[in-house]
């Protein structure tokens, strides 16, 4: 669907850490080894609480169809929780959507630098981008000021254009 | 540059105005039974179809967008601009119906479009895309979900920063944030008029007029802010007269009986700041409005370069007309 939810800098499912919804009767957790070590200590926090939770472990390279299996086989009530990289949060979180589950159902913690997309108004060309409120757009090279609104549909935050002084 | 040539079809938008203040109304209001159809053939029509339809040629991408689930809104939305355009005008515009074999002609330009209702691969355009060219009219679909309208069909020449390859998918909220060279804060205003849109029922359309000032240009839009950003500030008293325009857009909202969807029209319309002088009473309220606007709406209006320069010509121009 085009306004299916898209994973980016600001996302509101975006969290400093990872802490658990007590509102849900079930808990999966999808982490990399990055996220490993946090991951167990707020288990190990929670372990009086009989926490219902499925840790399911990314290795090396995301196993598409495993994650698939996963998230379609969850039942209503299940919050998601993503303790990743961007790449793999990304690709998690759409399959995620993909699969029914909302934003209010999400929790994501990054590990590492987020990714960050401009939406060229001059060309139409989606680029990544680094931080600054400046950039040049990486197709047509037109000079775009980082405008602070996201479009789902383009997946990136508009450019406004301007020609440089 | 258009302008508004027949000013008893020229929409002037400070109708609000009391003891020489700006009052700014952004509410919705009815429409007395003359004003229910937008239609509206002026002077200006052929020229404006023809830039208009000129656009659409040179820049497809920027001008029109739609998603390819919207057909059967789409003929929805023919039907529509059909009825309308008869209903008002049945010496410019008549249909023959054979069955789903439709004759749609627009006598003004001399002009046939043959097809079969509801079957687009009898047109070369989409449908929307092209009863939309014989009308001068910007046209947004916006479809009711979840409490919200979300824009998946536009057709768009005039409108002023806003743009189709943009704001396509994008909730009504989510439209009316984008506003550059300021931070905008007007969330609370964009769901107070998301909620009046809900309320709206087939059958009886809503109105709001909008207004602006635009130096030296009509189209306003994020694709060319590198190059309409700067040519404001070459405003001045003495130019202003010819180079600054009074821009009224009047919308029309309408809810689409069969899919329920919400269609935006603007009629965006110039006049001129020189312009005033034929309607003296004209003159004298748009400065007293002018001079009153307070400086944050000026500059989220975009109009802060040249607003001084404007009320300046203004006020020169009614002092010129007294002397005299």
């Amino acid at each position: 669907m085009y306004n299916s939810p898209v994973l980016y800098d600001q996302s509101e499912t975006i969290k400093e850490k990872l802490s658990f919804n007590d509102k849900r009767k079930k808990h999966l957790i999808i982490y990399d080894q990055k996220a490993a070590g946090d991951v167990k200590q707020a288990l190990t926090a929670h372990s009086q609480e009989e926490l219902n939770y499925e840790p399911f472990e990314i290795e090396d390279a995301i196993k598409l169809q495993d994650l698939r299996t996963l998230l379609y086989s969850q039942k209503m009530g299940t919050h998601l929780y993503i303790a990743s990289n961007w790449d793999h949060a990304a690709t998690v979180f759409a399959e995620a959507t993909e699969a029914g589950f909302t934003e209010d159902e999400i929790q994501t913690v990054i590990y590492g630098p987020k990714r960050r997309y401009i939406y060229c108004m001059k060309c139409y060309h989606t680029s990544e981008i680094s931080d600054g409120d400046e950039v040049q757009c990486a197709r047509c090279d037109a000079y775009m000021e980082v405008g602070p609104f996201f479009s789902k549909v383009r997946k990136g935050y508009i450019g406004y254009p301007f020609i440089p002084n | 540059m258009f302008k508004s040539t027949n000013l008893d079809l020229f929409t002037f938008p400070f109708t609000n105005f009391k003891n020489k203040t700006y009052r700014y109304s952004n509410d919705l209001v009815a429409l007395s039974e003359d004003k229910v159809n937008f239609m509206k053939i002026t002077p200006e029509y052929k020229v404006q179809i023809k830039r208009k339809r000129e656009m659409l040629e040179e820049q497809p991408e920027v001008r029109y967008q739609s998603f390819p689930h919207t057909m059967e809104m789409q003929w929805e939305f023919v039907e529509l601009l059909i009825d309308l355009s008869i209903n008002k005008y049945p010496e410019h515009f008549s249909v023959e119906k054979d069955g789903d074999q439709w004759t749609f002609t627009n006598h003004i330009l001399g002009e046939t479009e043959t097809f079969i209702f509801g079957d687009e691969s009898s047109l070369s355009l989409e449908p929307y895309d092209m009863i939309g060219r014989h009308f001068h009219n910007d046209f947004m679909l916006m479809v009711n979900r979840d409490d919200n309208f979300y824009l998946e069909v536009a057709q768009e020449s005039f409108a002023a920063l806003f743009s189709p390859n943009w704001n396509l998918g994008m909730s009504f909220n989510e439209i009316h944030g984008p506003v550059p060279f300021v931070s905008r804060d007007g969330v609370e205003l964009t769901d107070r008029i998301r909620k009046f849109l809900l309320t709206i029922e087939p059958g009886a359309p809503r109105t709001r007029v909008n207004w602006n000032l635009m130096a030296d240009r009509w189209d306003v839009n994020y694709e060319t802010m590198d190059i309409w950003g700067p040519e404001r500030d070459k405003v001045t008293a003495e130019n202003a007269g010819k180079l600054v325009h009074l821009r009224v857009e009047e919308q029309w909202f309408i809810r689409m009986p069969r899919s329920n969807a919400i269609l935006f029209v603007l009629d965006t319309q110039f006049l001129p700041l020189e312009d005033l002088v034929l309607r003296p009473e004209w003159l004298e309220t748009t400065y007293f409005n002018l001079a009153d606007i307070p400086d944050y709406m000026a500059e989220y209006k975009g109009m802060a370069p040249f607003l001084p320069q404007s009320v300046e010509y203004l006020e020169n121009l009614m002092n010129s007309m007294k002397v005299k």
